[in-house]
């Protein structure tokens, strides 16, 4: 499995932005999602694509912005100068509650091949942002204070715990979810359970509703702190996919405290024997939890070792 | 040797007789001769490729002649290419694909001349034609030269690339980092590494050929199903020095379209001239070789979502089947770029229409008909012949 191009942002259907020579008819500049991505084939550079967005469509009515691939080759730099072009566009972009950076699949760059850059200057410069979204390899987050981003998801194959911990040292009080994928340690990911714990405190974000701790190597851990963190009795809906999840983690969640209270919980990517997530479903789908454990995974046998994969690392 | 008449559709009716050379008891054959009988026409006869490349074969006078795969037959595999490897020859041996070409060339030009002198005789097809799409780097500079999109070639000039650290120099002069490298004689992606030029020196190449070392530190290649990924230097060395033993074609990897985020590309069987069937085929790697994990995808979402894109992707193939104008039938790859709003030619395959039971096209001369049917009617209809129940008619 692998990161997947947004088809819908923030409630809106995704529409990219056509290149130069389609002469194409444009959607109402607040019925879509926007993204901006350079064409393979052709040869507009992303900051003529910016231009264009800007001299085309009325902006002050864009709700939702994307940015793909900004570059045919995005393995040394950050997409530093496509962040600040939509950070120096601030008035011309008044109604923008929605905005993700790197969309781009493995077809065009491994996902921890995407530098990544600290996103808070962008917040900083959007008061009013509801929604941020990014893929890659993050390596930096400084702490801010915003108090409208109702939503962060921080998509990534291996994600620096620096960014955890910027996060967690953040003041959101409207965040109602919270996504992170921590990815492998052979890909950057190095967070530890003792990075999580005011995130799991409960007392950072007050209005958290659904917390994601995902593609994780911990995953096992992470469940293990889950089940006696704060922060779960808060939440409607909590996931621990696409991470390396095995019957201790399951046994820990099961042997904490109560998860009946949950609308959901994903578990998605796991590798749980078959009696332990009968035992998950047993205790949890009475209570009218919704339970994702698709995707049931095997260890791989390889020179005599088992290996555990995360959904998305490389 | 007769050439068929690209628009003969009236003439003399005479019965047709077709025959196929092939490997007796592939699927191919099978399929080609269910579908020359369903047109009435009498049992093919299959010549042996092992036959041609022992010399020991005739062709009946007037018969109408296909030419199919050599693949897929260990004896004819060694007899075609065992002489690159001596005593460690395997079916399942990844190199050895200039000395394949060598041996199939040879035998196609036999064939061509064996027909020739046969009376009446027709080869459906051209061998040339055949010999050309079997070399990736003149195909791509026909299709390049005729104005067919495709993706842009590492220009190797006079001097083939020799290994991986000429590869990857010659890459970082060219600006291309990501890239196909392929066996330029191979086929069914034997050989075909997708590698990336990362950042800080890192690279990665996602291939079916598994690396093996010998115990006296010798480099054997062995195509797998399982696509793997190297990204060791020392791998990469060895898989890329190993793989330039035989030519190469080297060109850019341009993202393919998804479809649920599995890279997308289309296999279109042009027959004689026209687009007859598509499929779609959607993997997880790279690559979408049906038997390395790739699986058919949705080809009406693809018309929805291409809109017009999908009539320009037609065209694109038919045009790159133009640039072979004596071959009966061709499967050409097209690739879509994210976005399906443009795409690129990635082959063209001389025996790419084993496509079993799929439909031919709403809408084209194949529709209803499988791509064997539709290529006999092809042949009929290009050659004049008529099917031996039409042609006892009173």
């Amino acid at each position: 499995m692998s990161a997947q191009h947004l088809t819908e942002f923030h409630g809106l259907p995704v529409f990219d932005l056509p290149p130069r020579s389609a002469e194409a008819e444009l959607p109402s500049a607040d019925a879509v999602a926007w993204r901006l991505r350079i064409d393979w084939n052709e040869s507009e550079e992303f900051g003529e694509i910016w231009q264009r967005f800007l001299n085309d469509v009325d902006t002050t009515r864009v709700a939702a912005l994307i940015i793909g691939a900004w570059n045919e080759e995005m393995y040394d730099e950050a997409p530093s100068d496509e962040l600040q072009y939509v950070i120096d566009a601030v008035p011309r972009f008044p109604a923008l509650k929605a905005f993700f950076l790197a969309d781009i699949e493995s077809e065009e760059n491994e996902i921890s091949w995407i530098v990544q850059t600290d996103l808070s200057p962008l917040l900083q410069a959007y008061p009013a942002l509801e929604e941020l979204g990014a893929r890659g390899a993050h390596q930096e987050f400084t702490p801010v204070h915003h108090a409208s981003l109702r939503t962060l998801r921080l998509e990534s194959g291996g994600m620096s715990a620096a960014v955890v911990r910027g996060i967690a040292e953040s003041e959101l009080p409207a965040l109602e979810r919270l996504e992170l994928w921590l990815g492998s340690e052979e890909y950057g990911g190095d967070t530890t359970v003792a990075d999580l714990a005011p995130l799991l405190s409960g007392a950072r974000f007050p209005a958290l509703r659904h917390l994601g701790l995902q593609d994780s190597e911990i995953e096992d851990a992470v469940a293990e702190a889950i089940a006696h963190a704060p922060v779960v009795p808060t939440l409607e809906s909590l996931a621990l996919s696409m991470g390396v999840l095995t019957d201790a983690g399951a046994e820990a969640l099961l042997s904490g405290q109560p998860l009946t209270h949950l609308k959901r919980l994903d578990l998605h990517h796991h590798f749980l024997s078959d009696a332990m997530a009968q035992r998950l479903r047993e205790t949890l789908e009475p209570a009218g939890v919704e339970l994702d454990l698709s995707e049931q995974e095997k260890a791989e046998d390889s020179g005599g070792r088992l290996w555990h994969y995360v959904a998305v690392a490389e | 040797m007769r050439q068929p008449h690209p628009h003969a559709t009236s003439g003399p009716a005479r019965p047709a007789h077709f025959t196929v050379v092939g490997n007796p008891g592939s699927r191919r054959v099978a399929l080609f001769r269910a579908a020359a009988r369903a047109a009435g026409c009498p049992e093919p006869v299959v010549v042996a490729w092992r036959d041609v490349l022992c010399g020991e074969y005739i062709l009946a006078e007037g018969t109408l002649l296909r030419i199919d795969s050599p693949g897929e037959d260990d004896e004819v595999d060694q007899l075609l290419r065992g002489s690159a490897f001596g005593p460690d020859w395997a079916p399942a041996r990844a190199e050895g694909s200039a000395a394949w070409y060598r041996g199939f060339t040879a035998a196609l030009r036999s064939i061509a001349g064996t027909a020739a002198a046969t009376p009446g005789c027709t080869v459906l097809g051209d061998v040339d034609e055949i010999a050309a799409m079997f070399d990736k780097r003149r195909a791509h500079t026909l299709l390049d030269t005729a104005g067919v999109p495709v993706p842009p070639a590492l220009d190797q000039g006079t001097r083939p690339v020799a290994g991986w650290e000429d590869l990857r120099t010659r890459l970082a002069a060219s600006g291309l980092r990501r890239v196909f490298v392929k066996p330029a004689h191979g086929s069914s992606g034997s050989g075909v590494a997708a590698l990336v030029l990362g950042p800080l020196g890192r690279a990665s190449a996602t291939t079916s050929a598994e690396l093996v070392r010998t115990a006296d530190g010798q480099v054997r290649l062995f195509n797998s199903l399982r696509v793997r990924r190297y990204t060791d230097e020392s791998d990469l060395c060895a898989l890329f020095d190993a793989l330039a033993a035989d030519p190469l074609h080297v060109e850019r990897w341009l993202p393919k379209a998804t479809q649920q985020g599995r890279p997308a590309d289309l296999r279109v069987l042009v027959t004689a001239g026209r687009a007859t069937h598509a499929v779609l085929r959607t993997s997880r790697h790279p690559m979408t070789n049906l038997h390395l994990g790739g699986q058919r995808g949705d080809l009406d979402l693809v018309r929805d979502i291409a809109g017009p894109g999908w009539r320009r992707l037609i065209d694109t193939a038919e045009q790159a089947a133009g640039c072979f104008p004596r071959s009966l039938s061709i499967g050409v790859d097209v690739l879509p770029a994210i976005g399906w709003r443009s795409h690129a030619v990635g082959e063209v395959n001389a025996f790419g229409d084993l496509l079993p039971r799929l439909p031919g096209l709403p809408g084209s001369a194949a529709e209803g008909q499988d791509t064997y049917s539709a290529f006999v009617t092809a042949a009929l209809n290009t050659t004049g012949a008529a099917a031996a129940t039409q042609g006892t008619l009173p």
